[in-house]
């Protein structure tokens, strides 16, 4: 891992401890909303992809019929990268607080303190990679022609 | 030619239509590259005297992005657009909105500017030379026009519905749980799917603001921008031809006029369901290249994650997705049963679950609508637009809405090669009809369905407006039959002139039918504080009585102050108010306990949503709070230039007492002026 993937890596759990020091900061203040919506709109979202990128991408996608341009798949790709890092962070605050106070333990720091563990150790976890494909056995039978 | 009628002609190589060579396969198109796919100059070239080019494979890739001036030309439409937006924001004023609400208070820049910038987005989009960037800058410079101009000129957030999801979350708050029928009555509902609001609870808290209302008016902006992406990527599967992509998104932003991008639930649902989509139709379903379930698992999860999200926070967008995406198992090529069945299960388990008491409460009339298609889309009582405004902002809205209809159905039909490519669009934009019979949905089943057909349908509406689309293999033959060259002043026109007005009328048609109700949905300063003012002095117990529920902070303190609004009562007993208003109000809210009070509110937004949807007239309502005034057996408690609130007197009370009415009407007045509406 090269330090460049190192620091991508942390990033986002970087940004949810820094959402969390952030609570420090009066009710209202600009940077406490910025290190909040940031994190909860990207973090765990970004983690989570980043830990199932490559059993993701051994997938291959669907694209247009015709295709000339080629980087027109690797910019689709990337699209999807992005919206999944946004969606799945929605996802994640969504059912971590609906989890928290479905039990009556809710409180705001414990949803930020939840989602940044969550991130961290999403983070932190080797890359879910997916199984090779079965390599496909030939089906000529003995004597049959090749 | 016919389509294809059964699942195994389907699966076939798509049919090249009358006129084209065979499409060709992604292999085809791989060999093709390998063996030299036509330049870019003979591409276009092919294109019968230089007619505009009809595909991606017709354009040639954007060169690396230039420098200097030429290279920042399409900068200029937008950002002059953008200018004469603020400028007209700055010289707005909303402080005396009439039936056309936004419509004629919005200076006349904001109309130029809009022009500027679908003129600027039109030339720079078909434009092959500029690089797929700048198509997305105007995009969302549209965006923050149709949806950030609110949020500046108003100062308090618009929708009686918002401050109703407001009070939900606040609700949440308090109670620190999710609550039973028992404690909260009809508002239940939102304990059951309390997805949306849960995250709610948590921002509000973590942001350290008072509550949502802080900042729910910029609501409409995240919500839309939270589309775009999973938007291009459904495009994205289907064709390469950026104009195609950005045009059916501008579409998809102008034609999205119904509302539901407001801070709600089904505004996140939404952006969450067209995930679901984007992934399915990219990752699932039957490969050229022998896919198999390989990989499949991982991405399972993936959506799983997505769909709880839905479950526990929309009660309707689960139903729109499994419908959806059982449409796209009639296709063979995208015929995958996981996605589907995960819906389902998850959506059952809650529905059996915590979603169980809500369900069986109202499955005897959910039962009752099926079929009754009719009734479903009727809008019912109070939902019939009086007032030259009202009848034209709505015609404004159908209008719009019938335009992108009619524009997909020519872009279906004359589109016969992008038809069969983007035959799963085709599906998901049908898919939501049958809903229609399904459920009413609170009469509001029609926009709905509007709603979750509009990403197909804004994709054929943009092709309908683009050159028709050919195969790669069709553009390259040399001896393919060219169309008949239309003589060039006919083909200007109608090449570029005609999709470019259409594109104009649809994009200023998206302001009346969007903010043309703004009369009824705004809520000035004074209307809040003097609301606020009632539930500050409201014991617990109490009940508001009020002609309707369009007003500011309608549900707060809703787990121990009741509601009662008139006007969605009997028409007999409606009637009944009409004709002797204090007295039958005074009876009608004589059961109040103590120490609870009865209140009798009435404000210019119970005003304005009467007036407009065709309930009780200006006339009407000025009687019934005149005959309250009049009569002793209500106590003036806070008046101010939004509206009054009176309450019942008891009947130990002593009779009227002027100077204490007079004092809190001012004082009411003063803290209108003070607090700017803020909560």
């Amino acid at each position: 891992m090269t330090p460049q993937d190192l620091v991508v890596r942390m990033l986002p759990p970087f940004s949810g401890w820094l959402a969390l020091a952030a609570l420090a900061l009066p009710g209202g203040s600009p940077l406490r909303g910025a290190a909040v919506a940031v994190f909860l709109a990207a973090g765990p979202g970004a983690a989570l992809t980043g830990v199932c990128g490559p059993a993701l991408r051994a997938r291959p996608a669907r694209g247009p019929v015709e295709s000339r341009d080629p980087g027109f798949a690797r910019r689709s790709d990337l699209l999807e990268r992005l919206m999944l890092a946004v969606l799945l962070s929605v996802g994640a605050v969504v059912i971590v607080a609906t989890v928290l106070i479905a039990t009556h333990t809710f409180s705001a720091q414990r949803v930020l303190l939840a989602l940044t563990l969550l991130t961290t150790l999403a983070a932190c976890c080797p890359r879910l990679r997916a199984s090779p494909p079965a390599p496909r056995t030939s089906t000529t039978r003995k004597g049959s022609a090749p | 030619m016919r389509p294809p009628a059964t699942p195994r002609e389907r699966s076939a190589p798509e049919p090249a239509p009358e006129g084209t060579a065979a499409p060709v396969t992604p292999d085809d198109a791989a060999a093709e590259r390998t063996a030299g796919a036509p330049a870019p100059g003979a591409s276009e070239a092919s294109s019968p005297g230089h007619d505009p080019v009809t595909d991606r494979s017709d354009l040639p890739p954007a060169p690396p992005a230039g420098r200097g001036p030429r290279a920042a030309r399409p900068a200029v439409p937008l950002l002059a657009a953008l200018a004469l937006w603020l400028y007209a924001v700055r010289h707005t004023d909303v402080s005396r909105l009439d039936d056309f609400g936004l419509v004629t208070a919005l200076h006349p820049a904001f109309w130029a500017g809009l022009a500027v910038l679908t003129a600027g987005f039109w030339r720079t989009v078909r434009d092959p030379l500029r690089p797929g960037g700048w198509a997305a800058a105007y995009v969302f410079g549209l965006l923050v026009m149709e949806r950030a101009t609110q949020a500046l000129l108003y100062p308090t957030p618009l929708y009686a519905w918002a401050w109703k999801h407001d009070g939900v979350v606040d609700h949440l708050l308090t109670a620190g749980g999710l609550q039973s029928a028992d404690q909260v009555g009809d508002m239940a509902v939102y304990d059951q799917w309390p997805g949306f609001f849960a995250a709610q609870a948590a921002l509000v808290r973590l942001l350290g603001v008072e509550s949502a209302a802080m900042y729910m008016a910029w609501w409409p902006l995240v919500s839309s921008l939270l589309l775009v992406l999973p938007l291009l990527l459904i495009y994205r599967t289907f064709t390469e031809d950026r104009r195609l992509i950005w045009t059916g998104v501008w579409l998809f932003c102008v034609a999205n006029w119904v509302g539901q991008d407001y801070f709600s639930p089904q505004s996140v649902a939404f952006a969450l369901h067209l995930g679901v989509l984007a992934v399915v139709l990219r990752r699932y379903g039957r490969p050229g290249g022998g896919r198999g379930r390989h990989g499949q698992a991982v991405w399972t999860v993936v959506l799983s994650v997505l769909v709880v999200t839905i479950v526990v926070s929309h009660q309707l967008t689960p139903g729109m997705l499994v419908v959806s995406l059982l449409a796209l198992c009639l296709v063979r090529r995208h015929r995958a049963w996981v996605p589907a069945a995960t819906t389902v299960v998850i959506f059952l388990a809650w529905c059996l679950t915590a979603a169980l008491p809500f369900l069986s409460a109202a499955l005897p009339d959910m039962i009752r609508s099926v079929g009754d298609v009719g009734g479903n889309v009727a809008t019912g009582y109070g939902a019939t637009p009086t007032g030259t405004g009202a009848v034209a902002t709505s015609w404004a809205a159908r209008l719009l809405s019938g335009t992108v209809l009619l524009l997909a159905a020519a872009g279906v039909w004359r589109q016969r090669v992008l038809r069969h490519r983007a035959m799963p669009l085709l599906l998901i934009a049908a898919a939501p009809l049958p809903m229609l019979a399904a459920s009413g949905y609170g009469s509001e089943m029609l926009f709905r369905v509007l709603l979750f057909m509009l990403p197909g349908v804004a994709f054929f509406a943009a092709a309908a407006l683009l050159p028709e689309v050919r195969t790669l293999a069709a553009g390259a033959r040399p001896d393919a039959p060219a169309a008949a060259p239309a003589p060039a002043s006919r083909r200007g026109v109608i090449g570029a002139g005609g999709p470019l007005l259409v594109l104009l009328a649809t994009t200023l048609a998206f302001v009346p039918s969007y903010s043309g109700k703004d009369r009824i949905n705004y809520f000035p300063p004074a209307e809040v504080a003097l609301v606020q003012r009632l539930f500050d002095e409201a014991p617990e117990g109490s009940t508001v009585v009020a002609a309707n529920r369009n007003y500011p902070l309608a549900y707060a303190s809703y787990g121990t102050v009741g509601h009662y609004w008139f006007l969605e009562d009997d028409r007999r007993h409606v009637d009944a108010i009409v004709r002797d208003p204090a007295a039958t109000l005074a009876a009608d809210m004589a059961g109040v306990e103590r120490p609870g009070r009865a209140y009798f509110l009435l404000t210019q937004g119970q005003f304005a949503n009467s007036e407009m949807n065709g309930q009780l007239t200006k006339a009407q309502l000025n009687r019934i709070r005149e005959s309250v005034a009049d009569s002793p057996r209500f106590r003036l408690v806070a008046e101010n230039g939004a509206g009054v609130v009176y309450a019942l007197r008891r009947e130990d009370e002593d009779g009227p007492a002027g100077g204490t009415a007079e004092a809190d009407a001012a004082e009411a007045d003063a803290a209108g002026a003070e607090t700017g509406g803020a909560r």
